[in-house]
C-alpha cells in the first residue's frame, strides 16, 4: 500500500511543555510557602488570600492539575500522534484543550485565593469552573478518540489503553462528584450530604490519584521508557493482565480514606481488601518497566532520562506498596490524620509524577528542537538534588507522624491522656517541619536547574513545528475476530469497544459501594436530636468552608479511647445528614472540632475565647501555628443570600419549616445579638452583623446534637 | 496467550527472547515473557487474604467492627482514676508550698491554663488570677474545686478528666502564688474581694 505523508503537530506539545514548567515552579513554590507557615505562622501575612486554608488548595491543584496535568498532556500529545501514525484529529480542539486548561488553572488560583471553594479536597472548584473542566475534558477525549479512529496502525498500543481509561474514568468521577445546586455564581451546595458526600468525595479523591496521577503516567512510561532505552517491552501479556486488574480494582479502594470513620463497616472492609489486592496490579507496571531495561542498565548510568525514569518507577513501586499498607486498619490508625499521608502523597507526586514528567521533557524537548540536551551534567545534578530532596522531604514526615500518633495515644498510669493539649504534639514536630521545608527547597532547586537546562536547550535548537512522517493508510479490517485472533488482540483494533469495556470495568465498583448508601436506610441510622443548622450557623459553616478550615481540622472523632477521651463521643453516621458538604477533613494540624460546642466536653471554649483566638492565636499560646483571622472580626456577614441558601437546602431535603426562608434572617439576628451580648458581658464590643459572630455560632453548635442524644455510648465514657 | 504469525520469528538480540510479530508501535517492540511467578503468587495471596478478610469481618462477623473494638478498649482500660475528689471536697486542705510541686504546677499551667488566663495569670478569656478578687472564692480548697468540677457554662471546663488529684492540687497551689504579682495588662477585677 502506498505511503501517506503527514505531519505531527509539535507546537501543541511545545505549548504544553512550557505550561508544565511554568506551573510546576509556581505550584511548588506555593507548597514551600505552606511548609514554612508550619514554622512561622506569620507568613500568612495576616490577609485572607495567603492564609493556609486558602493556599493549600492552590498548591494541591496547581501541582496535580496544572503541573502534572500539563505534563500528562505534553506526553500524550507527543506519543499519541506517533503511536497512531497520525496528526491530532483537530488542531482547533488541541488549541481549545490547551488554552481552556490554562484558563481553568488561572480561574482556580483566583477563586481559591478569594475563598470560593466547595470545600471538597482536590475538587474545590465551584460549579461554573467545574462545567468548564467537564467541557475541556470532553474536548481532550474527543480529540484523542478522533485521532485513534483515524490512525494508520492496526492495533492500539498499551500506552493508549491507559490514556483511554484515564479519559473515561476522570469524566465519570468529575461529573458525579461535582453535582451541586448553585446558591449563586460562586457558591453551591453538593447534592450529597455527610457520609454519602464523604464516600462520593473519596471515591473521586482516591481515583483522581488513580486515573489522573497513575494511569496516564503508566501510559507515558510504556511509550517513553522503551523509546529512551531502545528496548522491547518485557511482557505483552503482563501488560494486559495488570492493565485490566488495575482499572477494575482501583475504583473500589476509595473507602480506605474513611477507615474508622462513620462509614458503614462493610464499605470500610471493601476499601481495605481492594487496596490490598492492588499491590500486584500496581507492581505489574513497575515490573514491566524495570524488566524492559534488561540489557540496558549500563545506559541508565549515563542517560539522565533513564535515571529519572528508574527512580520514578521505583517511587511508584514504593508508594503502591505503602498505600495498601496504609489501607489496613492497623496502620491507618497511625497514618491517618498525620503527616504520614502527606509523606506518602509526596513520594508519589515528587518521585513518580515529578521525575517521570522531567524524564519526558528531557526526552522530547531536544527532539522537537532538533538538538541535544544542553547539559548532561546539569541534568545529573538535577537528578541527585531532586532525589535527595524527596528523601529529606518524606523521612522527617514519617518520623513526625509516628511521633505525633504515639503522643495522641499515650496515657498516664492514672488513665489520663499524657498530652491532653493537642498543641504539644504539634510543637514537638517543628524540627521535622523544618527538615521537610529543606527537602522541598532542594527539590525546587532541582526543578530550577531543570528549567535552566531546558531553556538553554531550546535556545540552542531550532523548533520543528511540523514533523514529517509517512505510513501506509490503514487497510480496512474485518469487524469480526479473525481465526486465531485472541479477544484482546481484536479489542486492540476496536478502540470504541475498548473504551466501552473499560468504562464498564470502572463503573462496577463505584456503583456497588455508593448505591446502597442511598437505598438501605440502616447504613445511616438517624439520630432524632440531630437538627438542621440555624441560619446563623449555616452562614458560619459557609465561612468555615470558605476559609478552608478542613485543611487543618477534622470533624471526625474515631472510636479510639485516646480520641473519645480527648474530644468526646465518637462520630456517628446520623449526625452528618445535613452537612452539604461534609467537612471531615483528612489531616489534623490542629485538633478535631466536631465536639467543640459540647459545654461539658473536654474541648469546650467560651465565645470570648473563640473571639480572642481568631483575632490573635499566638496571644493565647505563643506556640500555636494557627493563622490569625482578624478579617472575620472586621467584615460584615453577607445575609442577602440567607433565604436562597435555606431554599436550596430545602430542595436538598433539609427539613426547615415551609416558608422558613422569609423568616430566616430574623432568627439569624436574634441568635447573633445573643452572642454579641455574651461577648459584651466579657468586655468585647462587636456588632452582631460581623462574620465572627456566625463563625462562633457554628463552632458552638458542633457536637451539641449528638451529645444531647444520650446515646448508649455516651454514658460509657463519663460515668 | 494467543496465536501469532510464526513464519518470521524475530528475536531480541540481547536476551534471545522472542519478539511478538505485528507488535511494532512507533518502533517499540514487545516481548511476551511469562508473568513472573512471584508476581502471580503475590496476586493470588492478596486475593485469598481479601476473601478471608471479608468472610471473617462481614460474613461470619467473628472479628469486631470498630464500635466493638472501642468498647473492648474502654473495658480493658478500666474506669479512669478521674473524678474521685469531686464527690466530697475536703475544705481543710492547704496549698502545697514545696518548690518541686510548684514547679510541676507551673508546667501544667503553661500547657493548660495560660491559653485563657494568659502566661502571668493576668486574665483575658478567663478572669485575672493575680488581683485580690475572685468569682468563685479565694480559698485554696475553692480553687481546687473550680479546677476539678469546672464552671462549664462560663467556659471553665472540668479538669478532672485530664488531670489527676495530685496534679490539680499542684496547679491550684501554683495559682495561689500568682496573687499579688501585678503582671502587665491585667483584666479588670471580677467577683468579690478576698478577705
Amino acid at each position: 500500500m502506498e505511503n501517506q505523508i503527514f505531519y505531527y503537530d509539535n507546537k501543541i506539545v511545545k505549548n504544553f511543555a512550557y505550561a508544565t514548567l511554568f506551573w510546576g515552579v509556581i505550584g511548588m513554590v506555593v507548597g514551600l510557602l505552606l511548609a514554612l507557615q508550619f514554622i512561622w505562622p506569620a507568613l500568612s501575612f495576616g490577609i485572607p488570600y495567603t492564609t493556609f486554608g486558602r493556599i493549600r488548595p492552590i498548591h494541591t491543584n496547581a501541582v496535580i492539575f496544572a503541573f502534572v496535568g500539563n505534563g500528562m498532556f505534553t506526553g500524550i500529545y507527543y506519543s499519541l500522534q506517533r503511536l497512531c501514525k497520525a496528526r491530532m484529529f483537530s488542531d482547533l480542539l488541541s488549541k481549545i484543550n490547551f488554552w481552556g486548561w490554562q484558563l481553568i488553572i488561572v480561574f482556580a488560583a483566583l477563586t481559591f485565593a478569594c475563598g470560593i471553594t466547595t470545600g471538597k479536597e482536590y475538587a474545590e472548584l465551584e460549579w461554573p469552573i467545574d462545567i468548564l473542566v467537564a467541557v475541556i475534558w470532553i474536548v481532550f477525549g474527543w480529540n484523542m478518540i478522533g485521532t485513534i479512529i483515524k490512525r494508520r496502525t492496526q492495533h492500539i498500543y498499551v500506552a493508549i489503553w491507559f490514556y483511554i481509561a484515564t479519559f473515561v474514568t476522570i469524566a465519570v468521577l468529575h461529573v458525579t462528584n461535582s453535582l451541586a445546586i448553585p446558591v449563586g455564581l460562586f457558591k453551591s451546595y453538593p447534592i450529597y450530604a455527610g457520609v454519602q458526600d464523604a464516600l462520593v468525595q473519596w471515591w473521586y479523591g482516591h481515583n483522581a490519584v488513580a486515573f489522573f496521577l497513575t494511569t496516564p503516567f503508566l501510559g507515558l512510561m510504556y511509550y517513553f521508557l522503551p523509546k529512551a532505552a531502545n528496548r522491547p517491552v518485557y511482557s505483552y501479556r503482563l501488560s494486559i493482565v495488570h492493565f485490566w486488574a488495575l482499572i477494575f480494582l482501583y475504583i473500589w479502594a476509595g473507602p480506605h480514606h474513611l477507615l474508622y470513620s462513620a462509614l458503614p463497616g462493610w464499605a470500610q472492609s471493601l476499601g481495605v481488601v481492594f487496596s490490598v489486592m492492588l499491590i500486584a496490579p500496581s507492581w505489574g507496571g513497575m515490573v514491566n518497566g524495570l524488566l524492559t531495561l534488561r540489557g540496558a542498565w549500563d545506559r541508565v548510568r549515563e542517560d539522565p532520562v533513564l535515571k529519572f525514569m528508574v527512580v520514578a518507577v521505583t517511587a511508584y513501586g514504593m508508594s503502591t506498596f505503602e498505600g495498601p499498607m496504609m489501607s489496613t486498619k492497623t496502620v491507618n490508625a497511625i497514618s491517618h490524620f498525620t503527616d504520614w499521608t502527606v509523606g506518602h502523597a509526596h513520594i508519589g507526586a515528587l518521585g513518580w509524577n515529578g521525575f517521570l514528567t522531567f524524564a519526558v521533557l528531557y526526552y522530547l524537548i531536544p527532539r522537537i528542537f532538533q538538538t541535544q540536551l544542553y547539559s548532561r551534567k546539569v541534568a545529573n545534578l538535577h537528578f541527585w538534588i531532586g532525589t535527595l530532596g524527596i528523601i529529606f522531604y518524606a523521612v522527617p514526615l514519617y518520623w513526625g507522624a509516628i511521633t505525633q500518633a504515639s503522643m495522641w495515644k499515650e496515657f498516664t498510669a492514672d488513665g489520663f491522656l499524657k498530652y491532653p493539649n493537642f498543641l504539644e504534639t504539634v510543637t514537638q514536630l517543628k524540627p521535622m517541619y523544618a527538615a521537610r521545608a529543606i527537602g522541598g527547597s532542594l527539590y525546587i532547586v532541582g526543578i530550577i536547574l531543570g528549567v535552566y537546562n531546558l531553556v538553554l536547550t531550546i535556545k540552542a535548537g531550532k523548533f520543528l513545528p511540523e514533523e514529517g512522517a509517512s505510513a501506509p493508510a490503514l487497510a480496512k479490517a474485518a469487524g469480526k475476530r479473525g481465526s486465531g485472533e485472541g479477544i484482546h488482540r481484536w479489542l486492540e483494533r476496536r478502540p470504541v469497544q475498548f473504551s466501552i469495556v473499560a468504562l464498564l470495568a470502572i463503573l462496577i465498583g463505584g456503583i456497588i459501594e455508593i448505591v446502597p448508601l442511598y437505598l438501605i436506610k440502616t447504613n445511616i441510622p438517624t439520630i432524632a436530636s440531630v437538627k438542621p443548622y440555624t441560619p446563623l450557623e449555616l452562614q458560619g459553616r459557609d465561612i468555615y468552608v470558605r476559609e478552608g478550615c478542613y485543611t487543618c481540622h477534622s470533624q471526625q472523632v474515631r472510636p479510639f479511647r485516646s480520641e473519645t477521651e480527648r474530644y468526646g463521643e465518637y462520630a456517628k453516621a446520623g449526625e452528618y445528614v445535613y452537612d452539604h458538604p461534609f467537612q471531615w477533613g483528612s489531616k489534623r494540624n490542629g485538633p478535631d472540632l466536631s465536639r467543640e460546642g459540647v459545654v461539658n466536653g473536654p474541648q469546650y471554649r467560651p465565645n470570648s475565647w473563640h473571639y480572642n483566638h481568631m483575632m490573635d492565636p499566638q496571644r493565647l499560646n505563643q506556640q500555636s501555628i494557627m493563622p490569625a483571622y482578624s478579617w472575620l472580626i472586621s467584615d460584615d456577614l453577607n445575609i442577602t443570600n440567607t433565604a436562597k441558601k435555606i431554599r436550596v437546602m430545602q430542595f436538598l431535603g433539609v427539613p426547615y419549616p415551609p416558608a422558613y426562608d422569609s423568616k430566616a434572617n430574623d432568627d439569624l439576628m436574634v441568635q447573633a445579638t445573643g452572642i454579641a451580648n455574651d461577648l459584651k458581658s466579657q468586655g468585647i464590643q462587636v456588632e452582631p452583623g460581623k462574620e465572627i459572630i456566625a463563625m462562633i455560632a457554628y463552632l458552638q453548635r458542633l457536637g451539641k446534637d449528638v451529645h444531647s442524644a444520650n446515646l448508649p455510648t455516651a454514658s460509657v465514657i463519663r460515668k | 496467550m494467543e496465536m501469532h504469525d510464526h513464519k518470521n520469528i524475530e528475536k531480541d538480540e540481547l536476551t534471545g527472547d522472542k519478539l511478538l510479530s505485528g507488535h511494532d508501535y512507533d518502533n517499540i517492540k514487545e516481548l511476551d515473557n511469562n508473568l513472573p511467578k512471584w508476581w502471580v503468587w503475590l496476586f493470588i495471596i492478596t486475593i485469598v487474604w481479601s476473601v478471608v478478610y471479608i468472610f471473617v469481618f462481614d460474613v461470619i462477623k467473628v472479628a469486631p467492627y470498630q464500635q466493638k473494638e472501642w468498647e473492648n478498649e474502654i473495658a480493658a482500660a478500666g474506669v479512669p482514676a478521674q473524678g474521685q475528689i469531686s464527690a466530697a471536697i475536703d475544705t481543710t486542705i492547704i496549698a502545697l508550698t514545696d518548690q518541686a510541686s510548684l514547679d510541676e504546677g507551673k508546667a501544667i499551667w503553661q500547657k493548660q491554663c495560660k491559653v485563657c488566663h494568659l502566661e502571668g495569670g493576668q486574665g483575658l478569656v478567663g478572669p485575672n488570677l493575680t488581683d485580690n478578687y475572685s468569682i468563685h472564692g479565694c480559698e485554696y480548697w475553692k480553687v481546687v474545686k473550680v479546677i476539678t468540677i469546672g464552671v462549664p457554662e462560663k467556659g471553665m471546663i472540668s479538669w478532672k478528666t485530664q488531670l489527676n488529684d495530685a496534679d490539680i492540687k499542684k496547679v491550684a497551689s501554683f495559682t495561689m502564688t500568682l496573687r499579688g504579682t501585678n503582671p502587665p495588662n491585667p483584666k479588670a477585677p471580677q467577683g468579690d474581694p478576698c478577705k
